[in-house]
């Protein structure tokens, strides 16, 4: 039997290593992705580009929205000027730092804007109406995101909070707001802490000492804390609330037992709505153009020719473009994959993929002025987009700018922008669902193909391992193939094995039966001739006739001999077929055997070695037999008065029979076919008797009756043979 | 008047050697080639003793049939297999059949003729008393030799002649060992060791239907077989000896029905 070499790679490893080139399936996947959101991103910025245009378009030829005069910042005190601010303010900071830039263009209110006449003549307060040196403060109002912010820096030598117990708003220092609405009411607040804190906003009635009318303005947020001079005030509100115009006034109460109003600083006559200092937004024309285009999506900017930002609404860390609601499935989905895909593929994922996130800073706009090529291109009378990278790779933008021209001349440019953001997150959304099903499909995949492989594998080497086992060492048939009912090309072969098999098997049993049939078939014409020899016999009175009548017998006996031998192994097989076995001691059988043996061969030397008691299952009348085949070819075989000599003892659990002879040695090929049918070694000189090599298959087929096997050694120490028998003996 | 004896048998040459060899002797001799012929010839008249193949012509088993159809007809004719088929299974059914010999084709002509001779000799002593000179008898085995038959204990042992003639040659000298080749010369049969051991085997358990406990036949492994005298048990014999001694013919005319 030569070992097969196992290949290294198996039918597993060859149909997983072909799936992988189903990668190439995400790849292309991973590709479109990608092609897409390229696409996207040019539809992004057609769609930016057209908003521009729109804008510009809708702003064309209308020079005045640019008259420097008109939109400056005034000196007028009675008028507050809002400054567009292009970053979001924080109101809780307790410093001014983030108005940064913007802190130049604050005001100071002092004595020069105290006013001087009584706030209500009806009120008590007139008569304490005087100046004091010591009330000022700086204001700042800005607007950012449709919101209006403002801070009141106040110097005031002694700050004087409303008692933890006072209801009444006006006997301490206060702010009052006043503003118009936007259908053009007059409205008051008033902000009165009872100490640093969060500001609440009251408004007020007619009067304000009517606690009862004060009502609660939550639309006005911000933070009063005190400084080193003074106090500051921080707030905010949205732009709805407001009109036309808007003014602050500060009141300041200096003895904390009294509790008068000493001072006021205003900056125009807060109560007297005709007297109110107007709210000068920069651009509000184009505002409620800017309005009108409804687009919130972008942050959008009106440029003049200096760069200077005249409008900026919506912010670009929320202007995504592309507005993406996003499927709470988090309650419905199993938490487990949930789970799974936050704690481990996301992570994996992420390697690759850039989350945006919308915690950037622009940069670019360093004051209130705008940079960048694409504002040049449009100041320059061509409209451009460009993208920008900031935040290291993390954020790309988006900007148009589009001119805006008057009477033939750029007055101007709309500058949209948007960040890329939305898109990086559509773009990342669709790489987890495509990376996801991937992942899915390839796992499914793998597995559907390695379960197949191994089943197929699994089959085959069934197949292989049975085919091994058809043919023993001996080259003999003892198996067959069990045919498959599958209908595939391994069910096939299968069954063509099986047929193979069960032919060879038909040639073999005819084989083995060949001399059994021939000896069956050859008796009928020898008792044909002998019948008529010895009829003849009866007949002739012939001498020399009766001679060969004589011969022609001995002839017709030996023939007879040689059939009966034929056919004695197949005879043989079919009783062994109806045997019963029974209990016997090995030894006991051999002893008499041997005894036997010893009248039977006279002249042959049979030594005994046997000892103890060997019980095994099995057929004295058969093992007798096999040992009448062993010894008459070891006496056949033995030199002259050499002993032959028979062992048995139970080695482990198996008795073994060992017949021992001094004779020629076995020739090496023969060894292994000596129990087969019709094979003998004896030399021409032997053939004294008509042999046909049955013995020793006789021999093996009782051995392997007894689940025995037999097998036949030369003898290393002398010149002879050993013939085992080797039975599993009884528990 | 002459016995008539019916071969049935499809080779010719076959046939008509043993057909002259015993019309030699004195015997009428029919010859049939086919069940058929057979069957048409026995409905007329049946013969004294019939020699039957197991194959004949297209009928792998037509002996068989035919013995069956004859021992259903009569319960005494003898009724020997002479075939070429040697193995134990067709022995066993040829003499299940009813058969009184089941011979194979390697028997010599005198050995057949002697065998004729002896089922006639025992047909005709049945009818006659038995002769004390022709008794055998080893403590409760009887032979008769006469009328080769033998009774164990008072009871009929079913043998054939075979048979008969393998115990005869045990018994004469018991605790003798005789090996297979002798007792195949005493019964005048030509066969291999294995066929006598299934011989052997089945006269034991023809005993032992007579008597549950016999072993006096003792197999001398590697020798042969003897005859021990001294029987261990002894004692009773069953009552089930009548049922078995017919169990030997009675299935074949049981069968015939």
């Amino acid at each position: 039997m030569t070992i097969a070499l196992k290949h290294p790679f198996g039918i597993r490893f060859k149909l997983v290593f072909l799936s992988s080139f189903l990668l190439v399936i995400p790849w292309l996947g991973y590709r479109y992705i990608l092609e897409m959101e390229d696409y996207l991103r040019r539809g992004q910025e057609q769609v930016v580009l057209g908003t521009a245009r729109a804008l510009a378009t809708a702003l064309n030829e209308r020079p005045e929205l640019f008259d420097e005069g008109t939109f400056g910042p005034t000196r007028r005190s009675e008028n507050l000027y809002v400054y567009p601010i292009y970053y979001a303010l924080g109101l809780d900071d307790n410093t001014l730092n983030d108005w940064g830039d913007y802190q130049r263009y604050e005001l100071s209110y002092g004595r020069a804007n105290t006013i001087a006449t009584p706030l209500n003549p009806q009120s008590e307060f007139s008569r304490y109406y005087h100046n004091d040196e010591s009330l000022n403060f700086k204001l700042l109002v800005g607007e950012h995101n449709r919101f209006l912010y403002a801070y009141i820096n106040v110097v005031d030598n002694q700050l004087v909070y409303r008692s933890p117990d006072s209801v009444s708003i006006h006997r301490s220092d206060f702010l009052q707001i006043s503003m118009t609405a936007p259908d053009g009411e007059l409205m008051r607040y008033v902000v009165s802490p009872r100490g640093p804190e969060f500001i609440y906003a009251y408004e007020i009635g007619s009067d304000l000492r009517d606690i009862g009318s004060l009502r609660h303005e939550e639309r006005i947020v911000g933070q009063w804390y005190e400084n080193l001079d003074g106090y500051t005030i921080e707030l905010r509100m949205p732009l709805t609330m407001l009109g036309s115009s808007l003014g602050f006034a500060v009141y300041d109460v200096d003895d904390p037992a009294t509790r008068n109003v000493t001072a006021v600083v205003a900056t125009s006559n807060v109560n007297d709505i005709e007297r109110l200092g107007a709210l000068q937004r920069p651009t509000p024309e184009i505002d409620k153009i800017v309005e009108g285009m409804g687009y919130t999506d972008s942050r959008i900017q009106v440029v003049d020719r200096t760069r200077r930002v005249l409008l900026s609404v919506g912010d670009i860390q929320n202007a995504t473009g592309l507005s993406l609601t996003l499927p709470e499935d988090a309650e419905d989905g199993n938490r487990y994959l949930r789970i799974l895909e936050d704690r481990v593929l996301h992570p994996i994922y992420y390697q690759i993929l850039t989350k945006p996130s919308n915690d950037f800073i622009d940069e670019l706009y360093v004051g209130s002025r705008l940079e960048g090529a694409h504002l040049s291109s449009a100041l320059g009378g061509v409209a451009q987009t460009q993208f920008r990278t900031i935040n290291e790779d993390q954020t790309r933008i988006l900007e148009a700018a589009y001119p805006i021209y008057a009477d033939g001349e750029i007055m101007g440019a709309v500058v949209v922008d948007q960040n890329m953001n939305g898109l990086r997150t559509f773009r990342n959304q669709a790489m987890e669902t495509l990376f996801n099903t991937i992942l899915g499909v390839m796992l499914l995949v793998a597995f559907g193909l390695f379960f197949f492989a191994s089943r197929i594998s699994t089959r085959i080497r069934a197949l292989r391992n049975q085919a091994e086992n058809i043919i023993d060492d001996n080259g003999r048939l003892k198996n067959t193939i069990i045919a498959t009912t599958s209908s595939d090309e391994i069910g096939d072969l299968s069954r063509s094995f099986y047929n193979m098999v069960e032919r060879l098997g038909q040639y073999t049993s005819y084989l083995e039966n060949m001399s059994s049939r021939l000896s069956h078939e050859l008796r009928t014409p020898v008792t044909v001739v002998r019948s008529s020899l010895e009829n003849l016999g009866m007949v002739s009175q012939d001498k020399e006739s009766s001679v060969y009548i004589q011969r022609a017998e001995e002839g017709i006996s030996r023939l007879n001999l040689i059939l009966t031998n034929m056919s004695e192994a197949t005879r043989l097989e079919q009783m062994l077929q109806t045997s019963e076995k029974e209990k016997i001691d090995l030894v006991k059988v051999l002893a008499g055997c041997v005894e036997g043996y010893r009248l039977a061969y006279p002249d042959a030397v049979i030594d005994s070695d046997l000892e103890g008691c060997v019980m095994i299952n099995g057929v004295p009348e058969y093992i007798a037999q096999l040992m009448d085949k062993l010894i008459a070819n070891a006496v056949e075989f033995s030199y002259d008065k050499k002993p032959i000599t028979v062992f048995c003892r139970a080695i482990k659990d198996r008795a073994v029979v060992r017949v021992t002879n001094y004779g020629p040695y076995l020739p090496e090929k023969m060894k292994g076919r000596l129990f087969d049918s019709m094979i003998s070694v004896r030399p021409q000189e032997k053939q004294r008797e008509p042999h046909l090599g049955m013995g020793l298959h006789i021999a093996r087929l009782v051995a392997e009756f007894h689940q025995g096997q037999i097998r036949a050694d030369n003898i290393k120490e002398y010149e002879g043979v050993a013939i085992t028998l080797v039975i599993p003996m009884l528990d | 008047m002459a016995r008539r004896i019916a071969i049935v048998e499809d080779e010719a040459a076959i046939r008509e050697n043993y057909a002259d060899v015993l019309r030699k002797q004195g015997y009428d001799v029919q010859t049939f080639a086919n069940r058929r012929e057979a069957m048409r010839a026995f409905d007329l008249r049946l013969p004294n003793l019939a020699i039957i193949d197991i194959g004949l012509e297209n009928e792998i088993d037509g002996g068989f049939a035919l013995c069956q159809s004859l021992r259903s007809m009569s319960e005494t004719l003898p009724i020997i297999f002479l075939t070429a088929r040697d193995n134990d299974f067709d022995t066993v059914s040829g003499l299940r059949m009813g058969a009184d010999d089941y011979l194979t084709k390697d028997i010599s002509l005198p050995h057949l003729s002697a065998r004729i001779a002896a089922l006639f000799r025992r047909q005709d002593a049945l009818n006659q008393p038995t002769s004390p000179e022709n008794l055998l008898q080893r403590e409760k085995l009887v032979l008769d030799i006469g009328r080769l038959t033998i009774q164990w204990d008072g009871h009929a042992v079913p043998l054939t002649v075979t048979e008969f003639w393998m115990v005869h040659a045990l018994v004469k000298f018991p605790g003798h060992v005789k090996s297979r080749q002798v007792l195949m010369q005493e019964s005048k049969i030509f066969v291999d060791g294995s066929t006598i051991t299934s011989h052997v085997k089945r006269i034991r358990k023809k005993f032992m239907q007579v008597a549950p406990e016999f072993d006096c036949i003792e197999t001398v492994y590697g020798m042969g077989y003897r005859w021990n005298t001294q029987m261990i048990g002894g004692g009773d014999v069953g009552i089930d000896g009548s049922m078995a001694s017919d169990a030997g013919g009675g299935d074949g005319g049981g069968g015939g029905d």
